[in-house]
């Protein structure tokens, strides 16, 4: 079952790498830790539908590590809510596919993200919109593990649990580097998940890149009624590629043509 | 020193004169707005009571959510509940609601136009609570921002239109309000508004006071001894200070030899200065005196000693326009 999801996974890696390159900028490493959720999600779990955007119903997600929206471009294209062409377009002049996502210009991205902690709160708002209304549509998020070091994503975390929002669901790309360092050597907030539970949210810890895993995680079998839930997932910064794999350099590094060549050779190697 | 003394900052006004002896026009018109319109919804970061949102609390439960005391947090709620087709009434201080989560209102409701309404209390000097409670930079940081509205009624009565403009408006709307602290008498009653058009409470042909918020009351005042010293003196309500009436405000400047603002906030980046910008751009003649607060901090105190102390209560603006004059 996981296969499928896993070849589409080394696809989008792959093009994320490609288009990475030829703008000459991006975020590769976190675009690499992420890839395997928002496919799963892309893929699997959520409801939505390509050729209706805006449908009431459809599930949500916001990318709150909005500095990895080339991964979510990729994703989007390759589901079909944005031409394929189109990826190619990153970064470049008159393009809708800017360095953060922008929902008033890309269909399928929900919210503007780039300022970091802005994501949870925002999605907090859907999921209390949507018990307002009765919806069945799930929210889901998607935020870095450094980023949890900003204060309005704690906030947003209690009045999630006060307001029992089940509908809503957090998951943390736990790769443990942020931007200039480790989190250990930054502002430590490992491990999250006691402090999740401890302000009233249903916990679960995965395999970031396994793609059961991440599927089982999701799944609305294993939400908790009257809680929101946090998928704590363990993830590597650059995976797939050995020499970004865990390694802070990169960031927001681009490789010269020898390590593209490189990493492209890697993931295609793991290309079935 | 006269004037209250109340500490009617951080309670309902109708607890200090009595249940049902206060008007509650913030609270009454969002309680009307909501059992009008089902997308009408409001948020708190705590401070119900002195932002009039236990009106709606209590009236409509389900239609009020407390977020606790996180404005960060309300700021991306409201937003998200906007971008699921909710209007949802942000509710703070001024100051907290504008200076404290700026990132926050740039980025998840100017940005994507999310149709949130920000409803502000204790505008500029209006508390005793001093410096950490007075919003005199809000309509500067407010304006700053791309698809922001901005509107502050002349009164705590044109509310009510505010409220009402707000929610006809598809975007995002700053709304600056000073709850009423006592009865309106007569004479302190405003005819509501028409959005983005200035309005002419007196008319005049030497001065023209232009003036937004609890400073019409100091115009008006300041206006009526003008007269009196043959000095004929207009009084101007730019109650939607974003987008500005470019039109009104040029045609003062080329009948007037002098154009006053009066603003309950900082003269750098509010009603002063939007003012400025339109005389400079039009070229539109008249010399232009702002009356407000001068780059400064103030403290804290009672509302007429401090727009005495700060040079901006009628009889300043009075003394003001007889020195430019």
């Amino acid at each position: 079952m996981a296969s499928n999801l896993e070849q589409i996974a080394n696809w989008i890696r792959r093009r994320d790498l490609q288009s990475v390159y030829e703008a000459g900028a991006g975020h590769v490493g976190g675009e690499m830790s992420v890839i395997d959720i928002l496919t799963a999600l892309y893929f699997r779990i959520l409801s939505v539908n390509p050729e209706q955007p805006q449908d009431p119903d459809r599930d949500r997600l916001v990318l709150s590590k909005g500095h990895t929206a080339n991964a979510l471009y990729v994703v989007l294209a390759k589901r079909g809510f944005i031409p394929q062409d189109e990826i190619s377009t990153f970064l470049k002049p008159m393009s809708r596919l800017n360095g953060h996502p922008n929902r008033t210009k890309v269909p399928g991205i929900e919210t503007n993200t780039g300022p970091l902690g802005h994501g949870l709160p925002v999605a907090v708002g859907m999921a209390k919109a949507a018990k307002l209304d009765k919806a069945a549509w799930r929210t889901f998020v998607i935020t870095g593990d450094g980023e949890m070091q900003e204060g309005s994503n704690w906030e947003a975390i209690m009045a999630a649990a006060q307001f029992g929002l089940d509908n809503l669901t957090l998951i943390i790309d736990h790769n443990r580097l942020q931007q200039g360092a480790r989190l250990l050597d930054t502002n430590n907030l490992a491990p999250f998940a006691p402090k999740l539970e401890a302000f009233g949210w249903a916990v679960e810890e995965i395999d970031g890149h396994d793609m059961d895993a991440i599927c089982a995680a999701l799944s609305s079998e294993t939400v908790v009624k009257g809680k929101p839930k946090c998928v704590v997932a363990h993830t590597n910064k650059g995976q797939g590629i050995s020499f970004m794999s865990d390694n802070v350099a990169w960031h927001h590094k681009v490789p010269d043509s020898v390590q593209y060549e490189q990493a492209m050779k890697e993931l295609e190697g793991t290309a079935s | 020193m006269s004037g209250s003394l109340h500490l009617g900052d951080f309670t309902s006004a109708a607890n200090v004169y009595g249940a049902g002896g206060m008007p509650r026009y913030y609270g009454d018109a969002l309680v009307a707005s909501a059992a009008s319109d089902p997308r009408v919804v409001a948020l708190g970061a705590d401070l119900s009571a002195p932002t009039e949102t236990d009106v709606i609390r209590d009236a409509m439960p389900d239609r009020f959510f407390m977020v606790g005391i996180q404005e960060a947090n309300l700021i991306g709620v409201a937003s998200g509940m906007a971008k699921m087709g909710d209007i949802p009434f942000a509710n703070s201080f001024s100051v907290f609601l504008t200076r404290r989560c700026y990132d926050q209102i740039a980025m998840q409701v100017a940005y994507p136009k999310a149709n949130v309404k920000l409803a502000g209390f204790l505008p500029g000097l209006s508390t005793l609570l001093g410096v950490s409670h007075q919003a005199i930079d809000d309509i500067a940081l407010m304006r700053a921002l791309p698809n922001m509205t901005i509107i502050e009624p002349g009164g705590p009565d044109q509310i009510v239109p505010a409220v009402k403009a707000a929610i006809e408006i598809d975007g995002p709307v700053y709304l600056r309000l000073q709850r009423a602290d006592r009865p309106l008498q007569k004479d302190q009653t405003l005819p509501p508004f028409e959005l983005g058009k200035a309005q002419t409470l007196k008319d005049g042909a030497d001065v023209a006071i232009v003036a937004s918020g609890l400073m019409i009351g100091q115009a008006r005042q300041a206006a009526t001894k003008l007269s009196k010293r043959g000095i004929s003196t207009a009084v101007v309500n730019l109650h939607t200070i974003k987008p500005l009436d470019r039109n009104a405000i040029t045609q003062w400047a080329r009948r007037c030899q002098l154009i006053v603002t009066a603003e309950n906030h900082s003269i750098i980046g509010g009603l002063g200065s939007a003012v400025a910008e339109v005389l400079a751009e039009e070229n539109a003649g008249a010399r232009l005196v702002r009356v407000g607060l001068k780059d400064r901090f103030a403290e804290g105190g009672s509302l007429p000693y401090l727009l005495q102390k700060y040079r901006m209560s009628a009889d300043a603006i009075v003394e003001a326009v007889v020195e430019a004059s």
